[in-house]
């Protein structure tokens, strides 16, 4: 028995090393260099120790605030979009009084925009919100939707709201798809015994699937909470890079990505680094607190916009 | 206990799949320094060369031919390059042995210990025979040539040739320089233009090399304050009234309609009703010109404006600029330096070669004696029979490489978007400028902003 437990240790090793290699080592070194002002080049040695001036910076630094609140807003808009079309379908297509067919086939399409390249959708969408030649334009234009065309990424609200429905769109069949699990996982015997009750269809909504998701919901809401405050790929390829129009696109990963590498301020970007850790953590911690009652057994889950 | 040992296995067979994975790689780059010394010259790779373009793909293929050896080109993509190769550059491992590096970082890195100092191979030697910009934004503060380039790109006007007949009675170049030597002229040629129901540019953007007129300075002095001089800010001003008065066409630069711009004439905003006397009927209209560099001839022009092939012409603006560039050198660390050598030798000094190699790309090349012999009397079709060659060598000797800060794409490009929210009536003059100072200082804390 003595030996058994020894070996225990062996089983564990590969992650343990992998885990303090690329996941503590490097947060211990982003400190690190959030301490000092390094620039990203001619060494770390060469950088001067300037003890917690960045983090003084980060705290007055007004780009941060707008980019907190721009991130905010986008991963707002998105998660609300997301949730309400995925909830939709995932009830229309679990209802046990319509009995859709061809649940699969809708889960695969509902999916697909979910593998495209994210540099392949941003490339799309600008080509398909261009100002003057744009499709979406010609299309309202014809339409006589619109008299002139909008120069949608021009607009700070129409920008951030473009990002946000992208995303959605992304990642709704994603949401669809756990949703549908969670849903099935409910024991149809409730909604057989609500149904004999006379319980109408908002009732069984309300007082049956919504408790019995609230796990899946938990789940849904703090994975796509973590990826949503990490934005960036969006923003970054869909205008400028900087967070055109007028700084609405600046989100926090794209900023920090910024500050240290077309900057050069890398120190203050690890700086930024840690802000956006514990501003995640805070988020996180908030969620779980009001929704978890300590029957949840969370499962762990990949990264979700 | 059975399940236990099956993913202890599976998880043993993944670490050491990864593990391997690895060692391919770190076998690979541990290869190409031992066979290089070795000097052996089939089988293994001599060299690394990294870039962010396949442009280098045909001099490396001349090269192993010659020389009968095995090159390495790893191309990796503009957006991940400069993340990419940095921390193998500052690490030191995995760096290749020769690499490039453009104009946008170039002189962020000639002052780190990246590249070799040149001067052992006694390049300086070659200096007279270059365009002088090109070969000191090589050149580090302590003096050391720390990397070269075979190319040149100084800007022009491009236009149109039927339309500048049309408009303004003639089509040749020297003529219609004359007219955009100074901004004043090209607004008045913005004017004539727009009454004859042409656009003079895709868009306000074509005119920001041009601004700063007959008085360049650089965006940053020694002291590191922001320089704005009077013909800087004049920017906004000319910039609004390209958009007053519609002389441009509303088509941001590469967006879709850009491109359509060189072709045919596109729409212009239909339903503008306010615009109708200076507008087709149809809603659209035709687009005069469009300031590029001089790799815009090959790689946008000759590309996208394929039906209007042979009606180009190329002239100056109101001041000589110039935009992008690729510049490379040897890799401090690298184990075959004079090898390296050999192939920068062959791409950046080689008369026979880059006399072939430029005939076939139409690239305009900094060594002066080659392009000298290779422009005798050149007629490009695609211009109307115009030597560009000529025009953008004289353009090349006008640029002063003692304005050229690490600042500059950055800074422009920041001072672009507030223009830009100046001309699209989001902010006026002074709050556009107070939101550009915040903005440099904000990823520039050592430059000082002026202050009211």
């Amino acid at each position: 028995m003595q030996k058994n437990d020894n070996r225990a240790y062996w089983f564990i090793a590969p992650f343990v090393i992998v885990f303090l290699t690329f996941n503590i080592y490097p947060i211990l070194l982003t400190f690190y260099y959030s301490v000092t002002n390094y620039t990203g080049m001619g060494g770390i040695d060469n950088a001067d120790f300037i003890g917690l001036d960045n983090y003084r910076r980060l705290i007055q630094d007004d780009f941060f605030f707008q980019a907190f609140f721009n991130t905010i807003r986008i991963w707002g808009m998105n998660f609300a979009i997301q949730i309400i079309i995925a909830m939709l379908l995932a009830l229309l297509f679990s209802d046990i009084r319509l009995k859709l067919k061809g649940v699969n086939a809708f889960r695969a399409m509902f999916f697909l925009p979910n593998i495209i390249t994210i540099a392949s959708v941003a490339l799309l969408f600008s080509i398909l919100l261009d100002w003057n030649f744009g499709s979406l334009n010609q299309m309202l234009l014809s339409l006589g939707l619109i008299s002139r065309p909008i120069n949608w990424l021009n607009n700070p609200v129409y920008a951030q709201g473009w990002v946000a429905l992208i995303g959605a769109w992304m990642w709704f069949g994603n949401t669809f798809i756990i949703l549908m699990a969670g849903i099935s996982g409910i024991p149809k015997d409730f909604y057989e015994a609500a149904y004999i009750d006379g319980a109408n269809w908002w009732d069984s909504f309300t007082k049956i699937t919504i408790p019995q998701l609230k796990p899946i919901l938990l789940y849904v809401f703090i994975t796509s909470i973590i990826g949503g405050l990490q934005i960036f790929d969006l923003p970054m390829l869909l205008t400028d890079g900087r967070g055109a129009p007028r700084g609405s696109l600046n989100t926090m990963v794209l900023y920090l990505y910024n500050q240290g590498f077309s900057y050069a301020n890398f120190g203050y970007s690890a700086a930024i680094a840690y802000g956006l850790f514990i501003i995640t953590v805070v988020f996180s911690a908030v969620t779980f607190k009001t929704m978890y009652r300590g029957q949840v057994k969370l499962k762990r889950g990949g990264v979700k916009k | 206990m059975k399940n236990s040992w099956k993913m202890a296995g599976l998880l043993c067979g993944a670490v050491l799949l990864t593990a391997c994975g690895n060692n391919g790689n770190g076998d690979a780059a541990g290869d190409s320094n031992g066979e290089s010394t070795g000097g052996s010259g089939s089988g293994g790779v001599d060299l690394v060369i990294n870039s962010f373009t396949d442009e280098l793909a045909y001099p490396i293929s001349v090269f192993e031919e010659r020389h009968d050896v095995n090159i390495d080109l790893q191309i990796i993509p503009t957006e991940n390059y400069v993340d990419t190769l940095r921390p193998a550059l500052e690490s030191g491992s995995g760096a290749p042995d020769i690499f490039t590096a453009e104009i946008v970082y170039l002189l962020d890195w000639i002052e780190q210990d990246y590249w070799t100092d040149l001067g052992e191979y006694e390049v300086e030697e070659w200096s007279d025979e270059y365009v002088e910009y090109v070969w000191e934004l090589g050149r580090s503060q302590d003096g050391n040539m720390k990397a070269l380039s075979w190319q040149t790109t100084p800007g022009g006007i491009f236009y149109r040739r039927s339309i500048a007949e049309e408009v303004f009675g003639t089509d040749d170049p020297d003529a219609m320089g004359e007219q955009f030597s100074t901004m004043e002229g090209l607004m008045e040629a913005g004017e004539m233009l727009a009454d004859a129901g042409y656009r003079l540019f895709p868009d306000e953007g074509s005119i920001s090399p041009f601004t700063m007129g007959s008085n360049p300075a650089p965006w940053v002095d020694e002291d590191d304050n922001l320089v704005m001089t009077e013909e800087r800010l004049s920017y906004f001003d000319y910039a609004r009234e390209l958009r007053d008065n519609q002389y441009t066409a509303l088509a941001p630069a590469w967006s879709p309609s850009w491109f359509a711009s060189f072709n045919e004439p596109i729409t212009y905003n239909a339903g503008w009703d306010d615009t109708d006397d200076v507008d087709d009927s149809d809603g659209t209209t035709e687009v005069f010109g469009v300031s590029l560099p001089s790799w815009g001839l090959p790689h946008v022009l000759k590309t996208d404006a394929t039906e209007t092939a042979g009606d180009w012409a190329v002239t100056n603006g109101p001041s000589s600029y110039f935009g992008g560039g690729t510049w490379i050198g040897i890799y401090e660390g690298s184990e075959n330096k004079d090898l390296a050598f050999e192939f920068i030798q062959m791409l950046v000094h080689d008369e026979e070669f880059l006399t072939e190699w430029v005939t076939e790309t139409g690239d305009v090349l900094s060594h002066t004696g080659i392009m000298e012999e290779v422009s005798e009397g050149y007629e490009d079709e695609f211009l109307g029979g115009q030597n560009h060659y000529e025009y953008f060598l004289a353009e090349a000797e006008n640029i002063d490489p003692s304005h050229i800060t690490r600042y500059d794409q950055r800074l422009d490009q920041m001072f672009g978007s507030a223009v830009g929210a100046y001309v699209e009536g989001d902010l006026d003059q002074d709050e556009a400028l107070q939101e550009f100072y915040a903005e440099v200082q904000n990823a520039f804390p050592q430059i000082n902003v002026p202050q009211d």
